[in-house]
């Protein structure tokens, strides 16, 4: 009888030592990942659309402040304590709340994309003279303000150049097509096009 | 040797406080995007200053600061006050109207005009 008393918490404790090797390396790992950036929390409680979402935020908060409370508590008493209902009810009004707040966002387009369209291009048209001086300069405006854009020309040779803030200089031969289009596209690949027309 | 028990605590522990400190800094740092956090969104997608988040961010960081403050002082998990539920409530309830008006209500002239 003693024996198997003996085994049986040997094997207890085993247990008890593999599970806390087990959740150490997943926990080590997680937090690695976390810090050397392989798991990305910069859209932790950010919507589709990119801007940040205060339901999100809230629920973060909470998560950790019970979380934090809870594993205190467990440390402390050794016992794994009664939930109070009220600490249910936060969390759930916390949960709900965020989900009526995606049913009004989602409601609509503009909810998913933060706005559309996300970039447009001034003017629409430009005329420069093919000289190889003349220039023209463009603007992206953004639904996200401050958002970069990238900005290419087609055709993509003999059309001139342009520059990344959006000054285009004409070539100085005029190319088999007067026209040519300037793309502004945004790191979310929504574009909009304008025209030169060389003359 | 240390017991499981004081073991496990202290993983547990460790893991919390490099959790909260990583998104603690990430959040400080711009690491987490926070752009538009104050800033709600109109019919149309247009942005604008949204005082009805701000009040939630207060009563969220005062109710999360009262139950973390409470918890050190009775040393179990405390209950949730109903005065501080309704509150909580209330303020959702004016985050989730100030949300649906800006999201459903027709926009105003200069707003269709851009």
């Amino acid at each position: 009888m003693a024996t198997a008393d003996t085994a049986s918490h040997v094997l207890a404790l085993a247990t008890g030592w593999v599970v806390l090797a087990f959740v150490t390396i997943a926990g080590g790992a997680i937090v690695y990942r976390m810090w050397n950036g392989d798991i990305d929390l910069s859209e932790v409680i950010s919507e589709p659309s990119g801007d940040a979402s205060m339901s999100r935020f809230q629920l973060l908060i909470f998560t950790f402040v019970i979380a934090v409370s809870l594993f205190a508590i467990i440390a402390d008493q050794h016992v794994f304590p009664q939930i109070p209902q009220g600490v249910l009810v936060l969390l759930g009004i916390s949960g709900s709340s965020y989900l009526v707040s995606k049913g009004i966002q989602f409601s609509s387009a503009e909810g998913v994309t933060g706005g559309a369209p996300t970039v447009t291009i001034a003017p629409q048209r430009a005329f420069v003279a093919a000289d190889g001086a003349s220039s023209a300069t463009f603007t992206a405006t953004t639904a996200k303000d401050g958002d970069a854009v990238t900005w290419a020309l087609f055709p993509a040779t003999g059309a001139g150049a342009i520059t990344q803030n959006g000054v285009y200089t004409a070539p100085s031969a005029l190319p088999t097509s007067p026209y040519v289009v300037v793309q502004a596209t945004t790191k979310d690949n929504a574009t909009d096009v304008a025209v030169v027309e060389l003359h | 040797m240390p017991s499981v028990a004081d073991a496990t605590s202290f993983v547990i522990a460790a893991f919390l406080a490099a959790l909260a400190a990583g998104v603690g800094i990430r959040l400080l740092t711009g690491g987490i995007n926070t752009r538009g956090l104050f800033h709600g969104r109109r019919r149309g997608g247009r942005a604008y200053f949204s005082p009805e988040r701000v009040q939630l961010l207060a009563v969220t960081l005062w109710t999360a600061a009262n139950y973390v403050t409470d918890a050190l002082r009775v040393h179990s998990l405390p209950d949730v006050p109903p005065a501080t539920l309704a509150l909580l409530g209330g303020s959702h309830a004016i985050y989730l109207g100030g949300k649906a008006v800006a999201r459903f209500a027709p926009l105003g002239t200069n707003e269709r005009n851009g």
